[in-house]
């Protein structure tokens, strides 16, 4: 494990509210680890990690640090250091068009538009998708709009790559796919799933539970745990039990 | 999202956006300056020989555009044979018809992306009055982006309708197709911000 | 900033949608197009000056030959056609609506939606479309007038629904009413 700051992620006793009511609450952790999990059930607070740790919400109390920044206050650094593919694809394509949407990101990096139309190009090929560039995002299947979503947020180069439950929902052929093309890509992951079975290659996982980490460390005990809990809980009928 | 451009390329199509539209600007002024019946049937010819040039599938394209303004040419037809003012009568509806047939030729030799272009060209000197013009770039795309993703969810909220009820979904399906919009919009905004928002802004420290 | 880019965005293409899917029109012997409910909406729900952009936004597309308004129309000829008064007048309509719900504290936020509707839907928007029939058809703006009245009726329709629509809007998520926010504190906790 290297010690220098600028490699790490270090959360602070972090907290987020959402009307009062506590989502994430002394939230301390610091790793440097190349691919990180984190598993949690629905309603954990996880989602909401993803989105403070991409600097687009401000945590209540305490501080993130990613590789060095405050993603919220800099944005520059952000675009720069960190890339999040959200859970539905649809609520991440901005564009009519996969060209477009490739390089919208690259014109955010400051590049010219001819400048990102080539890479655009240059990343589809990458992808063996150059055919798709002019295809229209409403004729994709739901696996290729996640593909477009990887191949938009790739194409920036990110550092660190938060990962918000991209595959669920998907049939078994695609999650594969789509988990060889990012293993492929040349950057750290957080990736953050209720499916302990995405996350068995991660160097270090944690367990989020109602806000706070309840475990952590290699993938092997701590997802096997979760497993055995989850299925102690499916047992019984916390279903019934309403927040706040 | 189809644009009305028509796929038959005429010789139209290669010239520049910008002068087919000042060409139309000055076309109708010009028609409505003048009330001699001669150069409206004149103009009339010549837009008639204008839509047959390309060929059979582009004038029947063009009539079929056309027939929004038929009920009008209808209505003013009745009108002016009541008031016995045939001349007058005569002269509005073909300024009417030649115009809006003008109109739509300019759409129908123009792709959307060289009308797009013109759009940025022309709003260009009013982001230096202060007009944040820059999101157009962002926002039309945003737009025809989301059209067919609110047209699928309207009709998946009928779908979902009619497997419960026999009577009509009407307009009570606009409460959801609305919260749907206010729901995306968050996410693509959210989108945005992730990726560094709107082109052509620039970024505070 | 970004949120209200995307919301003018979404509220244009809910506008578009609003005119072309079949299934929702308005009954009543005649269907009737919800494309105005949505310049409406857009008012009352964005305010003033957003739902300007949005009805804006839609008419730039129309304008670039894209076929969104009722009934598969686009295209520059909309601009010069004897309905362009209607066309021109989406923003303002959408702006006229916004005004009055950002400055009239009525008794609930539908009430406020409602008349606000009739407000910038129907009287400024036929005061433009009159106007724009009379100047392409060479007619007195009172002659005008009474050609497009029949279609006030359903018009009046459109504004009730704004106001059903914002209400419960106003229930379901306030958060989403900029101008309801401020005056609605009462209203919230009588809830």
């Amino acid at each position: 494990m290297s010690d220098t700051a600028s490699d790490d992620i270090r959360l602070d006793d972090l907290g987020y509210e959402i009307a009062g009511r506590p989502v994430l609450s002394g939230l301390t952790l610091a790793t440097s680890a190349r691919s990180i999990g984190v598993v949690g059930r629905n309603g954990s607070g996880k989602s909401t990690l993803a989105r403070l740790m991409a600097g687009l919400l401000q945590p209540t109390s305490g501080t993130i640090r990613i590789h060095g920044h405050d993603l919220f206050r800099d944005r520059r650094a952000a675009l720069e250091t960190v890339g999040i593919l959200f859970q539905n694809p649809e609520h991440q394509i901005i564009f009519p068009r996969v060209d477009e949407e490739i390089a919208f990101g690259l014109r955010q990096l400051g590049q010219s538009k001819t400048e990102a139309a080539e890479g655009a190009r240059a990343v589809l090929a990458g992808f063996d998708k150059l055919h798709w560039q002019d295809a229209t995002i409403a004729a994709l299947s739901q696996g290729q709009k996640h593909l477009v979503c990887m191949m938009a947020v790739l194409a920036m180069r990110p550092r660190l790559m938060i990962l918000d439950e991209p595959y669920a929902g998907l049939d078994i052929p695609t999650r594969r796919q789509l988990q060889r093309y990012l293993n492929r890509a040349d950057t750290r992951l957080f990736h953050i799933s209720h499916d302990p079975a995405d996350l068995a290659d991660c160097a270090q996982v944690f367990w989020l539970d109602q806000g706070r980490i309840v475990a952590q460390g290699a993938p092997c005990p701590v997802l096997a745990d979760f497993t055995a809990e989850m299925n102690r809980l499916g047992e019984l009928d916390d279903l019934a039990d309403l927040a706040g | 999202m189809i644009s009305l451009t028509s796929p038959v390329e005429t010789r139209a199509h290669g010239w520049p956006a910008g002068a087919k539209l000042a060409a139309l600007c000055l076309a109708s002024t010009g028609l409505f300056l003048t009330d001699s019946l001669g150069l409206h049937l004149t103009a009339l010819a010549l837009v008639l020989v204008l839509y047959a040039a390309p060929g059979r599938v582009f004038f029947t394209a063009g009539m079929r555009h056309l027939r929004v303004v038929l009920p009008f040419v209808a209505l003013l037809a009745i009108w002016h044979l009541i008031t016995a003012e045939l001349h007058a009568g005569v002269l509005i509806v073909l300024r009417m018809v030649v115009l809006v047939a003008l109109a739509n030729l300019v759409t129908m030799t123009t792709r959307l992306s060289e009308m797009t272009d013109l759009v940025h060209r022309l709003t260009a000197p009013l982001r230096r009055l202060g007009l944040p013009v820059h999101l157009l770039e962002t926002a039309i795309p945003l737009v025809i982006r989301f059209i067919p993703v609110l047209v699928a969810r309207a009709e998946t909220l009928a779908e979902a309708w009619r497997a419960r009820s026999r009577r009509r979904p009407g307009w009570r399906l606009i409460f959801p197709l609305m919260l749907h919009a206010l729901d995306e919009a968050d996410h693509v905004g959210e989108a945005l911000r992730a990726r560094g928002g709107p082109l052509g802004h620039t970024r505070p420290e | 900033m970004e949120r209200d880019l995307a919301r003018i965005a979404l509220f244009a293409a809910l506008i578009a949608a609003l005119g072309l899917v079949p299934q929702i029109t308005l009954g009543f012997g005649v269907p009737i197009t919800a494309q105005t409910l949505g310049v409406m909406l857009a008012g009352a729900v964005l305010g003033a000056w957003r739902g300007a952009a949005a009805a804006g936004l839609l008419l730039l597309l129309v304008a670039l030959g894209l076929p969104l308004l009722s009934g598969g129309r686009g295209g520059l000829g909309v601009f010069v056609g004897p309905t362009a008064g209607f066309a021109l007048g989406f923003p303002v309509a959408a702006f006229a609506t916004g005004l009055f719900v950002e400055h009239v504290r009525l008794r609930s936020a539908g009430l406020t939606a409602g008349l606000g509707a009739v407000f910038g839907g129907i009287l400024i928007l036929y005061l433009l479309g009159a106007t724009g029939l009379s100047i392409v058809i060479d007619k007195p703006l009172a002659e005008a007038f009474r050609l497009v009245a029949v279609f006030i009726p359903g018009d009046l329709l459109k504004a009730v629904i704004t106001g059903l629509l914002v209400q419960a809007l106003a229930q379901a998520r306030p958060q989403a009413l900029d101008w309801y926010r401020g005056g609605a504190a009462a209203g919230a906790r009588r809830l």
